[in-house]
């Protein structure tokens, strides 16, 4: 970094929070996705005007500045693709009001999901999207990527509860858009541009976010099936039956494998499993709709449903699918986790499209995901050492999305675009989507300082 | 490709193992400390890997991150790749020393060991009032902590065991030494016969030690292995005591920390409590507890190299005190009590203490 540069960035932020010693700036070269590049140097601001100023900087002298919160992410939006500046919003981490009446909290960008989780809970709340990384990911991050969870059914994403938000945009002015009231139409939603913008048009310093009062009862059953039609068939009737479950996850025959293999949980091994959850206030309530569902397993072949009866049967039930991730990480040095999403009518396509792939590339692909929203997540799993199988990994990875895309559905549910799959991003958007997208990006940041590289957006 | 450092020779599978998922930083106490990215374990597993993909080389510029980790096994513990972490950082230490760069504090250790026999270089052990090296059924093995830095709780811990009638003796102790494959360097093994031929000595068949940190070297060790080929047993303080009927009732409200090398290294997570539970009625867990639970931020060699940070996590780890109210904080090793009382504010009120002087108190109040 250019010492007139570090010298401003110290002025602004102190000594102490600028850093470019080499183990800061390998740590931040990484997210949770496989692209890496190290930035020049890093700060840990502490305020919305110290961003600015930064941000001032960073416009006048044309230097990348890439906004960052836990590093989880999978697409690589938090990666330094181009160097510069990391702005490393961890330790802006402070809830700076929770007001159940008005049902809304007010958050800084490095507050991490489940600390907001744990405050809520004492009053017998909750902030819906429940991503599996939340209890590192910051909220900042939510709603950067636009994060959603196992939750989505039923409760949607970060977006339906975000309803303002403090933005710096890259020119440093600071600008709040959005309403605490629950319901807004005055100008346009810029409140949404921002949410899933990946840091590429602001930089988010306040969120303020809806809160649900947390359903008391839940009913969870499991159920397995010999023919991938027939659980694709049950989660799509179970779509149109009426009821909503709180959690429709699936696991794919290479996913059961794996767990068995690596595992004592000696799982059945069948082609698909499904795990569903009804939630509200009342056990009759909770039963009810679970009943309701495994009728609906009942007219698609299932092989066996299992409920679970106690707290201890629930978290027995929940074992295979919280173990998933762990076992696949496991196997071999690399993988890829995607979250292609289709119309719900169309999951059992999607998984047999994947299977096909994993044939047709002879890649190892284990798949398991959120049914009851269409969000699968392929694991794509490879020795990142052998080149001959990263070429297979990627033409299989490009064939995935063209199929997602065929089925109706999209690249991302909800670990963005980042720099993994900015290649396919004419896939799913025309050219005048694709121009207009440029030309919003363009309006905010014209020098194109705020993380470039991104999202094919230049 | 021959690899260049045994680091990567011996867990080369682990490190490319880590998924960067980065979940260690919900639980690494020095990340949650300092809030710094390249302290935590996925921080120091980047680096390692850089270091095999030949982008890096060891160097004094890792030791500030290679240094600092306490070892406490956190990240180990809920890691879903399951990355042994601490193994590995043992080791690269080993190989941070072998090409110069090390840390002067870690260094210090080692040099003291060479030429004293406790880790303070402290010359004139103090004798608690009690006679060494008789014959008798069981060793008390204090650790240096307990020798030299809190000895009032080791002379309770030693009235405790009198007022039990317990048979055993104290003995010319040396540094188990364990402490130095953790910060780089190899267990002593000139310690190790003296601290064999004076346990030999007495005739004893069983071996309590105060410090979960002896006692995992005593443990597992190799250097230790003839101790358990003779069959001598050996126990830590807290197994120890489960076995007595203590007669005695506090009405305070009692937390317990789990020490790392107690809880996380050795799953012994429940002696201590049973203990507890039947001396206090309103015993509550900390927020953090069992394999949850924060580490006092002492282990691994921190508290010499890092004082400042070391001191955050311990302060962390008293706010989970403060939050459940605790009148008294019992843990099972003279480390923790002593960096935690260390850390401790003039606002927080409550005692921090091993169990053992804490019912040692207790007995004294009802005589």
């Amino acid at each position: 970094m250019d010492e007139k540069i570090k010298q401003s960035l110290i002025d602004i932020v102190d000594e102490g929070n600028y850093t470019d010693n080499l183990i800061d700036m390998v740590s931040y070269s990484y997210d949770a996705s496989e692209h890496s590049h190290r930035p020049s140097c890093a700060v840990w601001p502490g305020t919305a005007e110290q961003i600015s100023e930064i941000l001032k900087l960073a416009n006048r002298e044309r230097i990348a500045v890439i906004p960052r919160g836990a590093g989880t992410g999978l697409s690589g939006s938090a990666i330094p693709a181009e160097g510069g500046i990391v702005l490393d919003l961890s330790h802006m981490n402070e809830i700076k009001e929770i007001n159940f009446e008005s049902r809304l909290a007010v958050v800084q960008p490095g507050v991490v999901y489940g600390e907001l989780e744990k405050a809520l809970a004492q009053n017998g709340f909750f902030f819906p999207p429940d991503p599996s990384s939340g209890k590192v990911a910051t909220l900042g991050g939510n709603v950067a990527t636009n994060a959603g969870g196992v939750k989505g059914a039923k409760y949607g994403t970060t977006k339906d509860y975000v309803l303002a938000l403090q933005v710096v945009l890259p020119d440093g002015r600071i600008t709040r858009v959005g309403s605490r009231a629950m319901k807004s139409v005055s100008g346009y939603d810029m409140t949404r541009l921002f949410v899933g913008s990946e840091g590429t048009l602001g930089v988010v310093t306040e969120i303020t976010l809806k809160i649900n009062p947390k359903p008391t009862a839940t009913s969870t059953a499991r159920a397995t099936f010999d023919r991938l039609e027939d659980a694709g068939k049950a989660v799509t009737q179970i779509m149109s039956s009426g009821i909503l479950p709180s959690v429709l996850e699936i696991l794919g025959k290479h996913t059961i494998l794996a767990i068995n293999q690596n595992t004592d949980l000696g799982l059945p091994e069948v082609e698909a499993m499904l795990l569903v959850e009804t939630d509200g206030y009342t056990k009759g309530e909770t039963d009810f709709q679970i009943e309701k569902v495994i009728e609906v397993f009942h007219r698609n072949n299932v092989k066996e449903v299992r409920r679970a009866e106690s707290e201890s049967e629930v978290a027995e039930l929940w074992q295979a699918r919280k173990s998933a991730y762990a076992v696949l990480a496991r196997i071999e040095t690399h993988f890829v986790l995607e979250d292609v999403t289709v119309p719900m009518a169309k999951l059992a396509d999607l998984l047999k499209g994947i299977e096909g792939i994993a044939g047709k590339y002879d890649v190892q692909i284990a798949t398991f995901g959120h049914a009851g929203d269409g969000n699968l997540h392929p694991q794509l799993l490879y020795d990142g050492y052998d080149p001959e199988q990263v070429k297979r990994v990627e033409a299989a990875s490009a064939d995935l999305f063209q199929l997602a895309i065929d089925l109706e559905g999209t690249l991302t549910g909800e670990h963005g675009i980042g720099m993994s799959k900015a290649p396919y991003m004419k896939l799913e958007h025309d050219p005048v989507a694709m121009d207009v997208m440029g030309g919003i990006k363009k309006m905010f940041d014209p020098n194109n300082i705020l993380n470039p590289g991104k999202m094919a957006l230049g | 490709m021959e690899a260049k450092y045994d680091f990567a020779r011996k867990y080369r599978e682990q490190i490319l193992q880590c998924s960067r998922c980065g979940f260690c930083q919900a639980h690494c106490p020095v990340y949650g400390s300092t809030l710094r990215p390249s302290l935590n374990a996925r921080g120091k597993m980047l680096l390692l890997k850089e270091v095999m993909d030949g982008k890096l080389e060891l160097s004094d510029e890792l030791i500030e991150t290679l240094f600092q980790c306490t070892t406490c096994a956190s990240c180990f513990e809920n890691c879903p790749s399951g990355v042994e972490v601490p193994e590995i950082i043992k080791q690269v230490r080993k190989d941070m020393v072998d090409i110069g760069s090390c840390h002067p504090a870690f260094k210090g250790m080692n040099e003291v060991l060479q030429k004293h026999d406790n880790i303070y270089a402290e010359d004139e052990p103090e004798d608690f009032e009690r006679e060494r090296n008789k014959q008798a059924e069981n060793v008390y093995f204090i650790g240096c902590v307990g020798s030299y830095r809190e000895d009032e709780a080791t002379l309770a811990t030693l009235d405790l065991l009198d007022r039990l009638e317990v048979d055993y003796t104290l003995i010319d102790e040396v540094c188990c030494s364990g402490v130095l494959e953790d910060v780089g360097y190899q267990i002593n093994g000139d310690l190790v016969r003296k601290n064999l031929d004076n346990i030999y000595a007495t005739g004893a068949q069983r071996v309590i030690t105060g410090c979960p940190y002896c006692f995992r070297t005593f443990k597992n060790k190799p250097q230790y292995a003839e101790l358990r080929e003779k069959g001598i047993e050996i126990v830590h303080m807290s197994q120890f005591l489960t076995d007595f009927d203590l007669g005695v009732k506090t009405d305070k409200r009692v937390a317990y920390h789990d020490p790392c090398d107690l809880g996380r290294h050795c799953g012994i997570y429940e002696e201590p409590r049973d203990t507890i539970r039947k001396i206090a009625d309103d015993f509550v867990e900390l927020p953090h507890h069992h394999a949850d639970a924060l580490c006092c931020g002492a282990g691994g060699g921190v508290r010499g190299a890092f004082a400042k940070n070391s001191i955050a996590m311990a302060r962390r780890r008293l706010e989970d005190a403060e939050e459940v109210g605790a009148e008294v904080v019992l843990t099972e090793c003279n480390s923790c009590a002593h960096n935690l009382g260390n850390a401790k504010l003039r606002k927080q009120k409550f005692k921090i203490q091993n169990i053992t002087e804490f019912v040692n108190e207790l007995m004294e109040e009802a005589e």
